[in-house]
């Protein structure tokens, strides 16, 4: 092979390999994270113990690392918004769906969300009790619900369905119980 | 071969069409970020608060907070938990504990002097000592935060205080009580803190982990709202009561603070003394300037 050729070749190889993306550990998890690869559910949190200089490193309650942090060697990316169509009847349980919106370790929308009968309603995002005069549909419901950026790009709500904390069974369920409100 | 000589090179013009746009694609991840309020940490101070949320005008003065608001509900935030400091709150609580054994460790690890010497104490003075913090070390190369500094310099004697453990807060307590009542003041118009304190203010915005949530989503955008029983306070003129002493018995440090907020908002969080924690803690200082330390102190 010529001299030529084979520089020509090394570039275009070069090149391709730039294309694949950044070289980092295999699954991304920046090294500043609190985070043991080989615990039950990974994430870990720091707890001062009285008169000590160390600290005891607890287990958190479910494993954060699949998502970006604050580190900066996280060169991971967030889902972009997502569209989605609601695809044949909605089959939602709206039983089960009070059960996910009304639990802090589910969907947690009541956190934010004024619902009926909850004593601390939040009033970060809008209030749901009546929601039936806005009569939305379940398309416009379940679209809010995987992913509100698509409706309000800076929006403080969390993309449940993007980001994979509700599954679409679940998050159908949420819509029929945001139906009955 | 002038066929294949011809290919490689066509081969070669495609890849580096598409390669380099890719290149610097890929050196980009996507990512959002809470949108800063046009202006809203210039000058970077405390008292900018009243770009925010303005509860600046009842909580800037520690010898006059309008006592009405304790235990109202609706009302209460807007003090920024300044009641729980003196003269207030004159409660023996686990900070003042925190003191004292600070102060026997610290006497410990400074018979010679040079334990003071190592944290920046000119002739062993603690006074205002704590308003030197955070600052760029030199011989480091790099943007340090106090007790930080407490950990490496505790470790040149030999002794492990690691960062976020309740010996290193004590140790923060007991130096940073020096300089109760003085005004925090970090410039951060000059390099290299001006970049310290931009990459902190980046990422108080940046969300993250599985929600999605920034710093600023609850301390900007949501600010004063009720979420699940609590009400989130302005990020404006706090950093000054840290580490404190919190309700569930735990002496808490910034940083380890820092990991419950990422927990409770779905972020995995980072280890104390990482970098972007300590940058988090040269934008909050800065966002201070002009209001007090506050040591020992008690939060919720």
């Amino acid at each position: 092979m010529k001299k030529r050729d084979a520089i020509y070749l090394a570039l275009a190889m070069a090149c391709a390999s730039a294309m694949s993306g950044p070289v980092f550990a295999a699954d991304g998890i920046p090294p500043d994270a609190a985070y043991n690869p080989d615990g039950k559910n990974k994430t870990l949190w720091p707890q001062p113990v009285a008169n000590s200089g160390k600290l005891k490193w607890n287990e958190h309650a479910r494993d954060l690392s699949g998502w970006a942090t604050l580190s900066y060697e996280d060169h991971r990316s967030i889902p972009k918004p997502q569209e989605v169509k609601l695809e044949g009847p909605l089959n939602g349980d709206a039983a089960r769906g009070k059960a996910i919106a009304m639990n802090t370790a589910k969907g947690n929308c009541w956190a934010c969300h004024a619902f009926p009968g909850d004593p601390q309603p939040g009033t970060g995002g809008g209030s749901l009790i009546g929601l039936k005069k806005e009569a939305y549909s379940d398309a416009k419901l379940y679209q809010q619900v995987w992913d509100p950026r698509v409706f309000k790009r800076k929006v403080a709500m969390p993309p449940a369905g993007a980001f994979g904390t509700l599954t679409d069974q679940e998050i159908r369920d949420v819509v029929a119980f945001l139906q009955t409100l | 071969m002038y066929s294949i000589e011809k290919n490689l090179k066509a081969g070669v013009l495609l890849s580096l069409c598409l390669g380099l746009p890719s290149l610097a694609l890929a050196e980009q991840p996507y990512r959002e970020s809470v949108p800063v309020p046009n202006g809203l940490y210039t000058p970077a101070a405390a008292s900018s608060d009243a770009k925010l949320t303005n509860t600046w005008q009842y909580w800037k003065d520690p010898a006059k907070l309008n006592t009405e608001f304790v235990g109202n509900a609706k009302n209460e935030w807007k003090l920024n938990w300044k009641f729980k400091d003196a003269p207030y709150n004159s409660d023996l609580h686990g900070g003042h504990l925190a003191q004292d054994r600070g102060e026997e460790l610290y006497k410990g690890l400074n018979k010679s002097g040079e334990f003071a010497n190592c944290l920046g104490a000119k002739n062993g003075n603690l006074k205002g000592l704590r308003l030197t913090y955070p600052h760029f070390d030199k011989a480091q190369g790099k943007v340090v935060a106090l007790e930080g500094e407490i950990e490496r310099c505790a470790a040149k004697r030999g002794m492990e205080l690691e960062y976020g453990s309740y010996d290193n807060s004590a140790i923060s307590v007991y130096v940073g009580a020096f300089s109760t009542g003085m005004p925090i003041n970090l410039d951060v118009t000059k390099e290299p803190m001006k970049t310290a304190f931009e990459r902190g203010e980046q990422t108080f915005h940046l969300k993250s982990g599985r929600f999605n949530m920034a710093c600023a989503t609850c301390h900007v955008m949501l600010v004063g709202e009720n979420l699940r029983g609590q009400i989130s306070t302005t990020h404006f003129g706090d950093v000054g009561h840290w580490p404190t002493y919190r309700s569930k018995d735990e002496l808490q440090g910034l940083h380890v603070r820092f990991t419950e907020c990422n927990r409770n908002s779905g972020t995995q969080p980072l280890k104390p003394g990482s970098q972007p924690y300590v940058d988090l803690e040269v934008f909050l200082t800065a966002l201070t300037n002009g209001y007090p330390v506050s040591l020992p102190s008690t939060r919720d």
